[in-house]
């Protein structure tokens, strides 16, 4: 059953500043399934956040300019939704999850009413019946007294659990698609684990569609089928989990995993990936990783290279893929089970 | 002469953050360091792992314990010894972005420790000085007469870098140096460090929490639970072996970039959170979240003890063998 349930086509989107127009998103397609989880990988400043953000139509416009592309969400085109259109697809249809739940919490207002807000926007509901649906809702996300919890301030709770409130105000309509932009990196690894955990536990019984954005490669490994790398503003490789660890095709990906030691790991050195990314006001000409590649020929500073198909939805742009262009094995990772026993866990 | 170049010997820092409310950020910690080797210290937020490090190099005056510097007691020594002290020790900070002086150059920022020691003597000399360090940690020496603001994080971490090789120091505290930076940025940042370890002999405490990089470049490794170690051990006998319950759960919680791997451990994870730091009682800390809590872990604190292979555990389910 693998139905597309949003699907982004050649979305372009610019910010104007004095400075000039910054391009954060240049051209990306994907498309979500039906209750999958697709991760879109990147370093701070590749346009990741941008990307959902435009989806979601959470991004001023001025500053923020949509260019070209086209958003379908089950079918229906939903580029040019206006605010008021998109408040009813907000929170009901799909939400989103932010990184930090220090902020994005709201701190004069007490948590209930922070999670039953949306039940009453959305549904022709009594306050009474929305107050229980919010209890058991924060009981599912795993906040002990949950009667008592629903009368308390964000800042009586954790971190961990002020993400936990979060996700319960996130999934409290029953959305189809929910957006986790960098869920867990403002929390330890004990809850980070905790959270994610939270997260695939609830897609699986709510069958919700989740789109987890991180820069963490372990957080996709653990919770990923599909990959979308993005690089200065464009999807540079994407495909399933597997391919896209163990057989990475852009030397950007491959770059990317090689510089994180691996646990069997001798030598001292770490190969990283030369340079910093572009300057979005004025993207390099032809291949925008071209200058940090080392891989890279003539063609790559000239033109774009074009997105070439491989087997299970595997995708690369990158001159290499070229049937004229030499063959080159990038290394990607090795899985553990493979080389070595696994690590004694307890716990 | 000391084998160690340094020593931590039951180091101890409390706030006082109430009436009668004491925080025990670091309480009782020991550990010795070697002459050209990394330590690696790592725990969750919170645990006192920054405490302990601006303890060792004085921004903290310590309320218990000493920490020995080529045998000398740093929290004993008078102004001028002090001095002389923080031109061996050095600190590196975590956030690039807020600890360099943003009215400040650059060649200014990398220079000041070099003014205070008065270590040149022309200012030809100070100048050549500056564009040496900034060659030496990958940048250029246009980049001087820059300003912070100017620079990318990767860059701004180099400048750090800089700023403490200044004053030839033997030692190096780094605080979570790479947690602010990308990935890739990441990799090249240690590269740089192991790099200048090797040509510059240092020494390095490595605090930081992303296992995976600790792993990397220690040489051995301490977990820190609520102001105490609880284990401690060569990096590779740790990882391998882990026993302390909770350095167990805490490998089993961190992700690997590895799917199949991911899909195949069990997802066995460490309920609860960390207790509160203020006014502990003398139990064993983690017995909240233990699963093997027995009732003696809740009346006694067990102590850090080596259980062979010079492997040290602070749990009474290893050291009796339950």
């Amino acid at each position: 059953m693998s139905r597309k349930i949003l699907e982004i086509k050649d979305l372009h989107f610019s910010f104007d500043t004095y400075a000039g127009e910054v391009q954060a998103v240049r051209g990306i397609s994907l498309y979500l399934n039906k209750g999958e989880t697709l991760a879109i990988v990147g370093e701070s400043g590749c346009g990741k956040s941008v990307t959902v953000q435009t989806v979601m139509k959470l991004v001023p416009t001025p500053p923020g300019r949509l260019k070209s592309g086209k958003i379908i969400y089950c079918g229906e085109d939903i580029t040019h939704y206006s605010q008021k259109e998109m408040q009813k697809l907000r929170g009901s249809e799909m939400s989103m999850i932010f990184q930090d739940p220090m902020t994005s919490l709201n701190p004069t207002m007490r948590i209930g009413r922070q999670i039953t807000e949306g039940i009453l926007k959305h549904e022709n509901i009594s306050p009474d019946k929305a107050k229980q649906r919010a209890i058991e809702m924060l009981a599912k996300v795993g906040i002990a007294n949950p009667e008592k919890g629903f009368k308390r301030y964000p800042h009586q709770f954790s971190g961990g659990m002020r993400q936990r409130v979060m996700i319960a105000i996130a999934l409290v309509c029953n959305p189809n698609v929910l957006f986790a932009d960098e869920p867990t990196t403002a929390l330890d690894v004990t809850t980070q684990a905790q959270i994610l955990e939270l997260i695939n536990e609830l897609k699986q019984e709510l069958e919700t569609s989740v789109v987890i954005i991180t820069h963490d490669l372990g957080v996709v490994a653990r919770t990923a089928e599909r990959v979308a790398v993005m690089y200065a503003g464009k999807i540079v490789e994407t495909g399933l989990s597997r391919d896209i660890f163990y057989k990475p095709k852009h030397p950007y990906t491959s770059g990317l995993l090689e510089s994180m030691p691996s646990a069997g790991q001798v030598e001292k050195t770490l190969t990283s990936i030369k340079g910093t990314p572009p300057d979005l006001f004025a993207p390099p000409k032809g291949c925008s990783f071209a200058p940090r590649c080392k891989y890279c020929m003539n063609i790559c500073t000239q033109t774009d290279p074009d997105e070439v198909q491989l087997e299970n939805g595997h995708k690369v742009s990158c001159w290499l893929m070229n049937p004229q262009a030499e063959k080159r094995e990038l290394p990607g990772r090795k899985s553990r089970l493979s080389t070595q026993k696994p690590l004694k866990e307890g716990i | 002469m000391a084998k160690h170049l340094l020593e931590v010997k039951g180091l101890k820092k409390y706030f006082k953050v109430g009436r009668n409310q004491i925080l025990h950020a670091v309480d009782d910690v020991s550990f010795n360091i070697e002459q050209g080797k990394t330590l690696g210290l790592v725990g969750e937020s919170g645990c006192g792992k920054t405490t302990v490090g601006r303890t060792i190099i004085r921004l903290y005056d310590a309320d218990g314990g000493q920490v020995l510097f080529n045998g000398r007691d740093v929290h004993q020594l008078n102004r001028k010894e002090y001095k002389e002290f923080t031109r061996s020790m050095q600190m590196i900070f975590q956030d690039p972005y807020a600890s360099l002086d943003p009215r400040k150059t650059v060649g200014a920022i990398v220079g000041e420790g070099l003014k205070i020691h008065k270590l040149c003597e022309t200012r030809q000399e100070y100048t050549e000085r500056i564009y040496e360090l900034l060659e030496t940690v990958g940048l250029s020496r246009e980049h001087a007469s820059r300003f912070p603001h100017e620079f990318s994080g990767g860059q701004r971490q180099r400048v750090g870098i800089a700023r403490a090789l200044a004053v030839n120091p033997k030692f190096i505290v780094c605080d979570e140096a790479i947690s602010a930076l990308d990935v890739s940025i990441q990799a090249q940042v240690i590269n740089l460090l192991v790099e200048l370890q090797e040509k510059l002999k240092l020494t390095y405490l490595f605090i930081a929490h992303d296992l995976n990089m600790v792993r990397h470049i220690s040489d051995d490794t301490a977990v820190m639970y609520l102001g105490k170690v609880v284990e401690k051990a060569e990096t590779s006998e740790l990882f391998e072996t882990p026993k302390h319950p909770y350095t167990i759960g805490l490998l089993a919680a961190a992700p690997e970039a590895d799917p199949d791997f991911e899909q195949s451990r069990a997802k066995t994870l460490m309920s609860g959170e960390v207790a509160s730091p203020i006014n502990p009682e003398p139990i064993c800390r983690f017995a909240g979240r233990c699963p093997y809590a027995r009732p003696k872990c809740k009346q006694n604190e067990p102590e850090l003890m080596d259980v062979g292979n010079n492997h040290y555990v602070a749990c009474y389910k290893v050291q009796e063998g339950w």
